[in-house]
């Protein structure tokens, strides 16, 4: 390997970083609300500047174009593929986290990468208890705030079971 | 940049639940928080665990001196890690130093087994800066992270290989003490010099009954005595040609020329010579006279800083040779100067010999902006210049050889020897 070769493990998670915004927006189409092209190579081009340098703010750039889209596409129903741009959008974002731990030409060993997928599974619980809670509450006009206010607790209650369930791993780690 | 500061990937999280919680919010939308709730978690679970501590860091070689090829460990010490779970180090690459894993790029969490090390493989002698990097440290979940430190380098002196070299040839001019030379005149040795009538003060033990007894007188067996010899190796250090690839690639006349003077040194140390070096160069780097490992390794320690560049006054080089000692001058022979002070060793009656360090095929670098085939054009003349040099040092009796490792100065060091013995006229 030559020293300004880029490693596979680094290849991958580029590659991650690339697909998840694009999976995220694509998954509106099974809603029937498919993006235009030139918003796809926008934020394909977005996508690709947030892999060559995840470190950057761009990332986030993709990320907001994808959520105004989805703003936009959720007008009629809930359907399941936003669970799958949930997912997408936060395996994307997590590779990004793991490929700016270092320079392009350091590569990720296994242990690293083990547990943020560990993690992200975790965080990822929040996705079906969210799309649940969101289909239950969607239709009650008469309390427009009550839904955010049951999702917001719901993810603070996930936040203190994270922190919970991470301690005891850090103490081993000493 | 030192200090926690908070990641890229902090701000992402942030930003984009924060923005999907106030689009669902103004858009009464609940479906968008379902793409931004694991953002919202990711967030808030870095801000739990911002680092309270601020660590420092530090690097250290476990050796300030290396030999060619040999490798040595960088090693990272933390204090006040606590709050650190992962180590990222990206090391600078100097020249001719080989780095390992993926050369230099290393991070894991930070464990038992402590912060990644990095390898550092010497490849070629020379002082060397070793261990520039940065180092950044993360807290758990990737929310902050501190540095990257910038760690300066130290130098790590890498001493010149012992190229593979052995000589049973005897020296052309013992004149010492004691050493393993055969001299010139009688003495306690071993080499038989031959059988002669018994005088007073021989040893008894000497005695060679069988002679004496045909004979009827007593006679003794007589031997050569054995001395040590004063080797000067002089280098030529005033310019580098060729390209050197490492102690594995390609050497250049540089890599030669330290390589065959620290074989050479070794050789003689170790059959109890003295050796002094004289270096001509930037430096100007000299050695005295010595014997014994420790003279071996300063000798060594001189090679492994020899600087190269041209010297004000060239053209009147001075070594301060003294009588009886063998002159070694290790050179491309590419600077006139440096065949006149050879050829006035020679003419003094000393034993010179010259080793011819020009790497076959060598090449100058062409400066930029200069015709490719004029600058091949002068090379060409130089080397002419060159080979004119070498004939005339021939003519008056220095051998020239290139180096070849093993025996290469057996044959040249008899002949030596053997005119050595011979009546001649020297120039004073």
């Amino acid at each position: 390997m030559t020293p300004d070769t880029t490693p596979r493990s680094q290849l991958a998670l580029r590659a991650l970083v690339l697909l998840g915004p694009l999976v995220a927006l694509l998954a509106t189409g099974p809603a029937g609300h498919g993006p235009p092209w030139w918003l796809v190579v926008v934020v394909a081009a977005l996508a690709g500047a947030s892999a060559v340098a995840p470190d950057s703010p761009v990332g986030v750039a993709a990320g907001l174009v994808v959520l105004a889209w989805w703003a936009v596409s959720l007008q009629d129903d809930l359907p399941v593929s936003v669970a799958v741009a949930a997912v997408a959008l936060t395996v994307g974002h997590v590779a990004a986290l793991l490929a700016s731990y270092g320079p392009r030409a350091m590569p990720l060993d296994r242990p690293t990468l083990l547990l943020w997928a560990r993690r992200g599974a975790l965080v990822l619980l929040t996705v079906p208890g969210a799309w649940l809670l969101a289909r239950t509450v969607r239709g009650e006009p008469e309390q427009p705030g009550l839904w955010v206010v049951a999702l917001a607790t719901a993810c603070v209650a996930i936040v203190g079971a994270s922190v919970a369930i991470d301690l005891p791993d850090r103490e081993e780690s000493r | 940049m030192s200090g926690w500061h908070p990641t890229a990937a902090l701000g992402r999280a942030l930003v984009l639940g924060s923005f999907g919680l106030a689009l669902a919010l103004v858009a009464g939308e609940p479906g968008l928080v379902v793409l931004v709730a694991p953002f919202v978690v990711l967030g808030a679970v870095a801000l739990v665990h911002r680092p309270r501590t601020t660590p420092a860091v530090a690097a250290a070689l476990d050796h300030r001196t290396l030999p060619e090829g040999a490798g040595t460990t960088s090693r990272l010490t933390l204090t006040g890690a606590e709050e650190v779970e992962y180590v990222a180090r990206a090391a600078a690459r100097p020249p001719y130093l080989a780095l390992r894993p993926s050369h230099g790029r290393v991070g894991r969490l930070l464990g038992p087994a402590g912060p990644p090390v990095v390898e550092v493989g010497a490849q070629r002698w020379g002082t060397r800066m070793a261990g520039e990097e940065k180092v950044a440290l993360y807290a758990p979940w990737a929310g902050f992270r501190f540095g990257p430190v910038h760690l300066t380098a130290d130098p790590l002196r890498v001493l010149p290989t012992t190229a593979a070299y052995d000589s049973r040839a005897e020296a052309p001019q013992p004149l010492g003490l004691v050493g393993a030379n055969r001299s010139q005149r009688a003495g306690g040795g071993t080499e038989l010099a031959g059988i002669r009538p018994f005088q007073a003060g021989d040893r008894l033990r000497r005695i060679n009954w069988r002679v004496s007894l045909r004979t009827g007188d007593l006679h003794v067996v007589s031997t050569r005595a054995e001395e040590d010899t004063g080797v000067l190796l002089v280098v030529d250090a005033l310019a580098d040609q060729g390209v050197s690839g490492g102690v594995e690639g390609a050497a250049s006349s540089m890599d030669l020329t330290v390589r065959a003077a620290s074989a050479i040194a070794e050789h003689h140390v170790r059959r109890g010579d003295r050796v002094a070096l004289r270096v001509i160069g930037r430096g100007a780097e000299q050695v005295g006279y010595g014997a014994g490992a420790r003279h071996l390794r300063r000798i060594q320690d001189r090679l492994a800083t020899v600087r190269v560049g041209d010297v004000p006054d060239a053209d009147s080089i001075t070594l301060g040779v003294t009588g009886g000692a063998v002159v070694v001058v290790l050179s491309p022979m590419l600077a006139p100067s440096v065949g006149t002070a050879t050829a006035t060793l020679v003419r003094r009656g000393l034993s010179v010999l010259v080793v011819d360090t020009l790497p076959p095929g060598a090449t100058p670098p062409v400066a930029a902006g200069a015709d490719p085939e004029v600058a091949a054009l002068a090379w060409r003349m130089r080397l002419l210049e060159r080979s004119v040099v070498l004939d005339r040092l021939g003519r008056l009796g220095c051998p020239v050889v290139p180096w070849r490792g093993p025996g290469t100065l057996d044959d040249v060091l008899r002949r030596l020897a053997r005119r050595a013995r011979q009546p001649r006229v020297v120039a004073r």
